[in-house]
Formats: C-alpha cells, structure tokens, sequence
C-alpha cells in the first residue's frame, strides 16, 4: 500500500488513463477524488469522490479546490485533442485545446500547490507529442510542450515542499486507438505496421501509465523532480525509419 | 569566399561526405588537406582537388606525422573536420570484439587522436582573435536508433559528448567545437544500409526501398554530402563565431516527428 493515507485527485477520472491512475491509486490505499464536465459516471466506485468541473473555468477549479482541504498527489490528466494543422484550426478550437490542456493544468496548480502537505507530488500528463510532432496535431502538440516546460517551472520553484514531474505516453490502447485503425484503407496491415514500431511488441494499456503514476505518486520517488518520464513501449528509442517494415 | 585564408583538414575527406566539405571549402577560399586512407576514398573516385593526405585516424604516429606535416607547410590549423567514420550493420549479439572496437577506433579514438594533435595548431590560429573550428561528425543514430546499427549508435552518442567536453574545455582558447549530426544523406554508407545484411528490404527493389524511406521525411528526400557542407561551411566561418559545444541535427525534419504509422 504505497498510497496509504494519502489524499489524491486525478482531473479527469471518468475514462481512459484517469480511470487507470484512479483504480491503482485505490489499490495502494489512497483516498482519491476526480472530476470530469459531466454527472458521476455510473460505475465509479463508491469510495471515489466525484466533483462536477471544467478544469479550463477558472471559478469551476476555485470551486472544486473549497472542497478539498488538503492534498497530497495532483494528477493532471484531464486533456483534448483536435487532429488539425495551424492553418485548419480554428479559433474556437485554440480555446478548447489550450484552454483545457495549458490553463486547466495552470488553474488546478495555482488553485491546489497551496493546499499541499509537504511531500506532495504532481503529476502531470504530458505526450510524446510535446517532445516530436504528431502529424496534423499542432495545437495538441504545443499543448504538450507548454505542460513539459510547466512542469520543469513548478518543479523548480514549489520544491522542496512539492515535487512535479511528467508523463509522456505512447500510443495507449484507450478505444481511439482502435477507431483509428479502423478508418485506416488497410486497418489490419496499419494494425501491424504499428505494433512493428514498439520494442515491446504490443501497444500500451492505462495501467502501463497508472504504474508509473503510482510510483511518482508514492515516496520512493522522493528524489524525482521535474523531468518528463517517457513510456512508451520503446517507440521513440527507435528510428522512424525501418526499411524491414517497408 | 567566407573561408579566404583558413587552412582546413577533412578526414575522410575522399569519401561522400567528406568530398563535398572538401570542395566547398576551397570554393571558399581554403586551403584544404583532405585526409583519408587512400586518394580515392570509399566512393573509388579520382582524386578530389584538395591537397591529399595519407591518413589512418587510428594511428598515433600516422595523426601526429600528418599534423606535423601540416605545421611544417602551414604553421597553423584553422578548421578541422572529423568526417572519418565507419559503420558496422549488425546487432550486439552479431558483432566480434573486433568489429566492436574498430568501429570505437575509427569513429570516437579517430576523433580523438586528430582533435589532440591539432589542438596546438588551432591554438596558433586562434591567437588573431578569429576563433578556430573542429566539427566532429555525431549523428541521428546517436540520439534514437536504427535496428541493427549497435556499434555505431554508441559511437555516435560518444562522439556527441566528446564534442561538449572539447568544447568546454577548449572554449577558452578560441576554439569552437561542434558536431554535425545527419540524418540519412545519399552516401556510399547509406546505400550500404539499403543493401546490407542488417537493414533487410524483403523483396523490393533499392528503388522501392529509397522511395519508401524519402517519404518517410517531412521534405520527401534524403540529404546530400552537399547539404551537409553547407552547414560545415557555416560551422567553420567566422559567422559561426557564437557557435560552440552544440550538436546541429540535420536531417530533413525525420527526428521532429513522430513515427510515421502507415494508416
């Protein structure tokens, strides 16, 4: 039980690696809160606290914040994506991206570092796509690389009471990926293709990502601070280019 | 003519790239020595223009007879280029000992032993108050790696860290230090990637293989030993003169993006 007797909320539990980081963090005994923008989803378990909140609305944090008194772990998962180029977004979309991945993940910080025990830790869910550009995912991967250097400026000025590092995820198996697939011209060879690019031969899971969660999350990571932790099956160890694949 | 009046040494200076810093080096006003085992150099070309220099990077007495050479004609040593480099495609598992410390003898003891002998000429030709440049060759492959590259991925990480030792330490002196790192030019060491044993194409041609891997790249198209000595060009000019310790990527975009799935 590394968690034991720590509280802990995780933005965007509902789903996908929220709801991974959210059942591993109460398997190690911690008392865990999450949020999303809609009602409690059904099959939360009952010892989860839900908050209704918008991590982008500012009022919407200072409102969840009250109802916490103190905290120890702060995982920032909450995010969105929009699949475009600079020149195909539009203005409405540069809200939604950065308004929920740049100022939510400011606005849960500001709102919550000062009602952190010391020892506490936050955990931000950067990408890959912050350090090496997915194609047609600008905004998403500017979005990334604004929690990666975020990250790097809390870690700095919050230690020694706070730590605050990152994750960066590879492809991880939450339903999106398979849909993709499926819109492929060849879904079963695009399936293959890329399974072929990861060292570990299989795609990642919300557990591969809760795992290192906890472990930043918990004390034994006491002297890991502001770096960007990368799990992603060996993706981008690797070259992009294969000829074997070709 | 941004290089008039520098005097340069290029080793593996007969081969792809090497050939071409060569070239625009004297295009620039250089006068250049290039330095490689033989005239003719691994593309089994006639000999370039530049002065040509008998060179083993991996001998001590071989570097430090070339070296004196060059003092004895030259009494300075404005630019060195450590373009010398050998690449074996095989896996830890496949590879001998003795490939294994080749490929270190070549690439990083090569880089070594040429930067340490000239370092007294660079002094000299840094005493003016023009910096000198050594431009080591890093690599892609010494930041992420290609299936069956071992030996030669580490020789490149090591190259990439001997680079901003040198240039921490020799900063002070007027000598600048950086490392060119390519992606994949067109080389006689690339088409022996395409053919090799470690790449492995299945079936298909070279030519559906290079198609494959130029659209692979944000600009579809690998480089040339010409794009690459532009930048050496640069590096080893005056402009460059705030230049130092850094690692200069160059690859047509291929290590900004993400990889590249095919759906």
């Amino acid at each position: 039980m590394r968690l034991a007797k720590k509280k802990a909320l995780v933005t965007g539990g509902r789903q996908g690696i929220g709801r991974g980081i959210v059942d591993a963090f109460l398997g190690e005994g911690a008392q865990v809160w999450t949020c999303g923008r809609g009602a409690r989803p059904e099959d939360l378990p009952d010892v989860v606290g839900w908050m209704q909140a918008d991590v982008s609305q500012v009022e919407a944090v200072e409102t969840l914040a009250e109802g916490l008194d103190t905290l120890d772990v702060l995982v920032n998962n909450a995010g969105v994506q929009v699949e475009k180029t600079v020149v195909d977004s539009t203005d409405k979309e540069w809200d939604t991206v950065v308004g929920a991945n740049c100022r939510g993940v400011f606005n849960t910080c500001r709102a919550l570092i000062p009602k952190m025990n010391s020892g506490g830790a936050i955990i931000n869910i950067g990408s890959i796509s912050g350090h090496v550009a997915d194609p047609g995912m600008a905004l998403y991967n500017a979005s990334k690389a604004f929690v990666h250097g975020l990250t790097r400026s809390i870690a700095v000025d919050h230690g020694p009471r706070i730590r605050c590092n990152a994750i960066c995820p590879g492809w991880i198996n939450t339903g999106m990926l398979e849909a993709g697939f499926d819109l492929a011209r060849d879904p079963a060879a695009a399936r293959k293709d890329a399974l072929l690019r990861h060292p570990v031969g299989r795609f990642g899971h919300p557990d591969d990502i809760a795992a290192m969660a906890v472990w930043l999350a918990s004390d034994d990571a006491s002297f890991a601070t502001g770096q960007m932790f990368t799990v992603d099956g060996g993706m981008t160890a690797a070259s992009p280019l294969n000829p074997g694949m070709f | 003519m941004i290089l008039k009046g520098k005097v340069a040494v290029v080793t593996g200076g007969r081969g792809g790239i090497g050939r071409a810093i060569c070239d625009r080096f004297e295009r620039e006003g250089a006068t250049v020595y290039a330095a490689d085992l033989d005239a003719s150099g691994s593309l089994g070309q006639p000999e370039g223009s530049a002065l040509f220099l008998k060179l083993d990077v991996t001998s001590e007495d071989n570097v430090r007879a070339v070296m004196d050479q060059v003092a004895s004609e030259q009494e300075r040593l404005d630019i060195l280029v450590n373009a010398a480099g050998i690449e074996i495609e095989k896996t830890i598992e496949d590879t001998s000992l003795e490939e294994w410390n080749q490929s270190f003898a070549v690439n990083v003891t090569g880089t070594f032993l040429t930067s340490k002998y000239a370092l007294p000429l660079m002094r000299k030709a840094a005493l003016g108050g023009a910096s000198a440049s050594i431009i080591n060759f890093g690599s892609y492959d010494g930041f992420i790696a290609d299936p069956g590259l071992a030996a030669y991925c580490a020789t490149k990480g090591a190259v990439h860290a001997l680079t901003r030792a040198m240039a921490c330490d020799h900063g002070p002196e007027g000598i600048r230090v950086n490392a060119i790192c390519p992606g994949y030019v067109d080389t006689p060491m690339l088409q022996s990637f395409f053919t090799g044993d470690g790449s492995g194409g299945g079936d298909q041609s070279i030519d559906q293989l290079q198609k494959a891997v130029r659209d692979v790249h944000p600009m579809r198209t690998y480089g040339t030993p010409e794009d690459i000595a532009n930048l050496a060009n640069w590096l080893a000019s005056d402009e460059a003169r705030y230049a130092s310790g850094q690692l200069w990527v160059l690859d047509g975009g291929l290590s900004a993006q993400v990889q590249q799935m095919r759906l």
